[in-house]
């Protein structure tokens, strides 16, 4: 059976750089920051590609961000997305994620969506919560830390990862809503041809009033949420640090491995 | 008009008759969430003959709200979700708080999102101040801390990081309250089928006294052998962190983490891993762990004993070369 698919995808900051506190407190410093998509955003778009190859049907990939996030979207019509779109949301400091869900569900809501996918946490914000926010919103079925995504007869066959390695495995009907784990598949890389076309394919915008709201500040949030500020975490307990050239740090760590027992001379 | 310091919900979290250990962390949590204004903590829990598991939370002194009911038998999204739904709703507390696991992380945002309640996930630390609820949590690789506040008129939904705090103590005062749901089961649409366990693995990780294991910093799947040569002089096995298990450079029974295994060897050399809380939570309790990084920041650095900002590249061809000369 032929699907309709919906993919979030987020675009942030690459989580190996450094990072500075911006002069208000109340986010990060943004203007030398380089953006890459979300790691696990990646396989859930891979999965979205796979199961169209499998089954028929189409794909969406969504997200929500300044224009910049239009480089993201066209990787992903390369790499099978069938159509783009990009809520024009461009408030970076997105620390509310209650508020950031209900935007994309409003979107969703809009379009056909027999299954909703997106990776299992952002390396930003790491709160695992849009998923699961959505699927409550838009009523869906919804599984986490989807490893393995089957369609059978008509409903889904998954694989949750657990802690300690174990595997839950559970049948759920559509229309639902997948997170998509780490390493669930290998991604694709977007052949030249695709790049070519995706260049030149459209991306459509959705404002507020596409989504029903008067502003983006007419979302109706049933609290109020705010950030106090940001701080470099202290460090709970810091190792004792051993510098000097490579030789000599070499010598140090041989003699402590000696001196504590793990190798004999 | 704000509630303040009303009751704390906790949703305990049990799979295969045994109880998470994050759940004593969460009633640690509701205690001081509860405490100020003389409200109760409650355990919602959920399940089908885990009466021994009630008497567990009795201990620690929270008033355990048991269902008791086949159709939850196994976890499923919507089972827990209909069952905490109608115990929040019966209780009305202040905060709702689940562990933020694989399990947990399922179901509090789902719940929050069909409930339109209020939601801060994967916090480190969470208090009540004034009308609000104040959260602190990791940002960007745990470079960055953030302090978040809600406040609602309803209950708030928190997600606490397993390991964040220390678990609550034996306490007086609980007791067991049966509570009767009517879930009907066709309104469960999620259908648990199997548990599957991990492949056996070709080296018992948790059994070994030395694990020296590799991250992203290796670079290559060939400089494995460097880690091997190095674990082989120190009498170890190569374990590794979630990406080189993902790009299938080891088998994934070698991964040390949260969804690997945890260990807690007497020796731990984490080599070019930067210490994600992911694999932090399966080491770090090792007898002596030394780090090797590039970055000095990286958070690895805070749960290690010794630390060297190298490249293990370099860093372990000249140790065993020293071990050798």
């Amino acid at each position: 059976m032929p699907l309709n698919m919906v993919v979030c995808l987020k675009q942030i900051p690459n989580p190996d750089l450094q990072f500075q506190i911006g002069p208000d407190g109340k986010d990060i410093r943004r203007d030398t920051l380089n953006y890459k998509v979300n790691g696990a955003d990646e396989y859930a778009l891979e999965e979205a590609v796979r199961l169209k190859e499998k089954h028929g049907g189409r794909v969406v990939a969504l997200t929500l961000g300044p224009k910049r996030t239009e480089q993201m979207l066209r990787e992903a019509l390369a790499k099978g997305a069938d159509e783009a779109v990009r809520i024009a949301y461009e408030d970076v400091a997105t620390y509310d994620v209650g508020k950031i869900a209900r935007l994309l569900a409003a979107a969703i809501r809009a379009m056909p969506h027999d299954l909703v996918l997106t990776g299992v946490q952002s390396d930003d914000h790491f709160n695992s919560a849009t998923g699961g926010l959505i699927a409550g919103i838009l009523g869906l079925a919804h599984a986490s830390v989807v490893t393995r995504v089957e369609v059978k007869d008509g409903r889904l066959e998954v694989a949750s990862e657990l802690e300690g390695g174990l595997q839950r495995v559970s049948a759920l009907p559509l229309p639902a809503l997948l997170t998509i784990q780490f390493g669930a598949n290998t991604p694709r890389y977007a052949p030249l041809p695709a790049i070519m076309k995706a260049a030149r394919q459209p991306i459509k915008e959705l404002g507020p009033q596409a989504l029903g709201l008067s502003g983006w500040d007419g979302v109706v949030l049933p609290y109020s949420f705010g950030v106090r500020g940001l701080s470099r975490p202290a460090a709970k307990r810091s190792a004792e640090m051993i510098s000097g050239s490579v030789e000599e740090q070499a010598k140090r760590l041989a003699q402590l491995l000696r001196e504590k027992g793990f190798v004999r001379r | 008009m704000i509630r303040i310091g009303a009751d704390v919900l906790v949703v305990a979290e049990h799979l295969e008759g045994r109880l998470a250990p994050s759940t004593a962390e969460l009633v640690a949590v509701g205690r001081e969430l509860a405490g100020p204004s003389a409200g109760i903590v409650k355990a919602a829990l959920l399940g089908h003959n885990v009466g021994g598991l009630a008497d567990i939370l009795v201990g620690l002194g929270v008033e355990v709200l048991h269902v008791d009911d086949v159709a939850l038998a196994e976890y499923t999204g919507d089972g827990y979700h209909l069952g905490v739904r109608a115990l929040v709703e019966q209780t009305d507390p202040r905060v709702v708080l689940v562990a933020h696991t694989s399990q947990g992380y399922d179901l509090a945002p789902a719940l929050a999102g069909a409930m339109g309640l209020a939601l801060v996930t994967n916090c480190v630390g969470l208090r009540a101040e004034g009308d609000r609820l104040v959260a602190t949590r990791r940002l960007l690789n745990e470079k960055v801390q953030a302090e978040v506040e809600l406040s609602s008129e309803r209950p708030i939904v928190a997600t606490l990081r397993p390991g964040s705090v220390a678990p609550a103590g034996a306490a007086p005062g609980g007791k067991v309250t049966p509570t009767q749901l009517s879930i009907e089961t066709g309104t469960i649409r999620t259908k648990f089928l199997a548990l599957e366990r991990p492949e056996v693995a070709d080296i018992d990780l948790s059994s070994s006294d030395v694990i020296v294991s590799a991250g992203r910093g290796i670079q290559k799947k060939e400089n494995l052998a460097i880690v091997e040569q190095f674990a082989k002089a120190v009498g170890g096995v190569v374990g590794a962190s979630r990406p080189l298990t993902d790009m299938e450079w080891l088998p994934k029974t070698r991964q040390v983490g949260q969804s690997g295994k945890t260990v807690r060897p007497k020796l731990y050399v984490a080599c070019g891993i930067s210490g994600a809380m992911q694999h932090v939570a399966g080491m770090k309790d090792a007898g002596l762990i030394i780090a090797i990084n590039t970055d000095p920041s990286a958070p690895i650095f805070e749960v290690a004993h010794v630390g060297f900002v190298a490249d293990v590249l370099k860093l372990l061809p000249a140790t065993l070369k020293e071990l050798k000369g």
